[in-house]
């Protein structure tokens, strides 16, 4: 049986003008016309109605959508002493920004960053629920280091703090946690490093963890995904069919989530192409440790968009799933 | 020498904005809009002639995005629901839903309007075939390629009749290019397309750049300038030109535009010498960073007057004119 996830970020606004509209309500709230108690509510109707399309989609595995990050930096960038948030920088090859963290001094946990939002998922979902971090590596590779001059360093000490962030997390009823390094796909060669981070954090974890891998290719990490200290990998086989070879190719005994529809373009997948692409990965992993998957966050498209785009992805896995291959 | 410009947006007048939001909700015609966009753009144009810049720009009164103003008015294109960028701030992105055909001319009107009101040079503003593609979703051509081509067709028409209407700068802005290195080929065989035949002397602006990646190759752009920011990064940049030597003409960033605070004459001035350092004086225009339409209109002008003054007394020093 074939099972579904997302990636973490969902659109934060639709089209419905019956649902709560958090645009509005961000704006009201920096012009003083609305209060702290009004936004709050605001956030939540709009966290339930994203958990809500996500479960009456039909997906397994879901998230919370993100809805009160700005970028999948800054939260945690918040809640660590020594850094600074900066200016807006272009979140990879997207047309999408995040405020880039500077680091000005050695860096030590504040607080937890994201734990009172899971517990929150949690109460709200009747279905499993998975809780997004930022890996340290990416985090690093995406902050502005005026502190440590040693990428090692600072990816070890981001790895302690979130480590911490990790057991908390843990604690308020994560079974399934989830390692942003979309940033080791460009920088291969710090995959020991990265491997060695991910060990702080998933060491001692009861809960699944999984190692996203998004935007970009794992050509030049092979064999080191094999071999991560995590229960999964997640590949994005849109921006770079190849890496699906890559891990047909090798002994792969993780499970895969397999990010094949594309979250950065309307065009809406075919039926047909994703069974086929189905087909092709159960004839080498059992469809028991696969998630199908979009490739990265759906927030990059319209709403409309991303919720089409998850209901076909539950629907042709359940077509699959009553074929019987396997 | 030291020619002054802009990059090519300005500010909105708050009536503009207010129209264009009736419009958007159907309670104002598009009549009634056009003038006010001529009228801003009347206000654009005296501004710049106020403050001394030597080549004008019509201001963009007329458009909200660089991308979706040029893909509203082409056929194969339809307009996605809304999309964030960071914040709250979102934006409608284009779609490729077909092939990509322009039916009349689209940035030659406001062009002529902003030439008409003037004796000072306007540049013809376009936005360009790479940076199209790359703010646009895909549902319709097989590769990027194929959109990109396409959409340079398309943008060569629009330089054509710039051309033809006597602009003597023609811009075709690229911000995208940067963002994948490789595709810098594409982006460069596309611009071949754009400009291949034109009178007028070419710029693109390109900007968000990490141009470690692509320098020199970028010299390639088939343009005689190239316009970048500088001051953004306090000129960290700069390096990077010396050696292989920048062969282009050059417009330098030397005011940021992502700042309130409004640079003094001093640090301007700096900014220009250090640029002179790097670049051949006879190459160098001064400019923004980028596009000044995040600025209020006060901070935008005192902003460029404090530009203008700075490059005078530069000039001064080195006893030119």
């Amino acid at each position: 049986m074939l099972k579904t996830t997302v990636v973490g970020n969902y659109p934060k606004i639709t089209a419905d003008k019956s649902a709560p509209n958090l645009r509005s309500a961000l704006n009201k709230f920096d012009r003083n016309k609305i209060s702290e108690e009004e936004l709050e509510r605001v956030y939540q109707e709009t966290i339930q109605r994203v958990i809500r399309e996500q479960e009456e989609a039909g997906v397994d595995l879901i998230t919370d959508g993100q809805i009160r990050w700005d970028d999948p930096v800054t939260p945690f960038a918040r809640n660590i002493d020594g850094l600074e948030v900066g200016g807006l920088i272009r979140f990879f090859d997207n047309n999408v920004y995040y405020r880039r963290p500077v680091v000005k001094s050695k860096l030590a946990f504040k607080d937890y960053s994201t734990v009172e939002e899971f517990a929150f998922l949690k109460r709200n979902s009747t279905k499993e629920v998975k809780a997004v971090i930022v890996g340290p590596f990416t985090f690093a590779n995406l902050a502005k280091d005026e502190y440590y001059n040693d990428i090692d360093k600072l990816t070890l000490d981001l790895a302690e703090i979130l480590k911490k962030e990790a057991k908390k997390l843990e604690e308020a009823g994560a079974e399934f946690i989830q390692i942003d390094e979309p940033s080791l796909c460009f920088s291969p060669e710090k995959i020991d490093l990265a491997n060695q981070a991910i060990k702080v954090i998933t060491d001692g974890l009861k809960a699944k963890t999984f190692l996203y891998l998004y935007f970009g290719g794992i050509k030049n990490l092979i064999p080191a995904p094999f071999d991560f200290p995590v229960d999964g990998i997640a590949i994005d086989v849109v921006s770079r069919p190849e890496n699906l070879d890559l891990i047909l190719e090798g002994s792969f005994d993780k499970e895969l989530v397999l990010g094949c529809l594309d979250a950065r373009n309307t065009r809406l997948e075919e039926e047909e192409e994703l069974l086929k692409l189905f087909q092709r990965t159960t004839q080498k992993i059992s469809s028991e440790r696969i998630y199908v998957s979009p490739s990265c966050g759906l927030e990059f498209l319209p709403h409309e968009a991303a919720l089409a785009k998850l209901k076909r992805m539950v629907q042709s896995a359940k077509k699959f799933n009553l074929g019987g291959d396997d | 020498m030291l020619l002054t410009t802009t990059v090519g947006s300005f500010p909105k007048p708050d009536y503009l904005v207010k129209a264009r939001n009736l419009f958007s909700r159907k309670k104002i015609s598009e009549d009634e809009l056009r003038e006010l966009e001529r009228k801003a753009t009347r206000e654009i144009i005296k501004l710049q002639e106020g403050i001394g810049l030597d080549i004008l720009v019509h201001g963009e009164m007329e458009r909200a995005d660089m991308v979706t103003f040029f893909a509203e008015r082409l056929e194969g294109f339809g307009i996605s629901g809304l999309v964030r960028s960071y914040g709250n701030r979102y934006y409608k992105k284009p779609i490729a839903k077909g092939k990509i055909k322009r039916n009349h001319p689209i940035a030659l009107e406001m062009f002529q309007y902003a030439q008409s009101l003037t004796q000072k040079p306007v540049k013809g503003m376009l936005t360009g075939p790479y940076t199209m593609c790359d703010w646009s979703f895909n549902e319709y051509f097989p590769t990027r390629r194929d959109l990109v081509l396409n959409l340079a067709e398309v943008v060569h028409q629009e330089a054509l009749d710039l051309d033809h209407a006597g602009a003597k700068y023609i811009q075709i802005d690229e911000p995208a290019i940067s963002t994948r290195p490789s595709e810098i080929d594409l982006a460069i065989e596309a611009m071949k397309i754009v400009t291949d035949g034109l009178r007028a002397k070419t710029v693109s602006h390109i900007c968000y750049g990490d141009f470690t990646t692509i320098y020199p190759r970028i010299l390639s752009l088939a343009v005689d300038q190239l316009d970048l920011e500088f001051a953004n990064n306090d000129f960290a940049n700069l390096e990077i030109f010396k050696n292989p030597r920048f062969t282009k003409e050059i417009a330098v960033g030397v005011i940021d535009v992502h700042s309130h605070v409004i640079e003094t004459k001093q640090k301007v001035k700096s900014n220009i010498k250090r640029a002179l350092e790097v670049f051949p004086l006879e190459k160098v225009y001064i400019d923004p960073d980028c596009g000044l339409k995040t600025r209020t209109l006060e901070e935008s002008e005192a902003k460029l007057k404090v530009m203008v003054s700075a490059v005078r007394e530069v000039k001064e020093e080195m006893g030119l004119k």
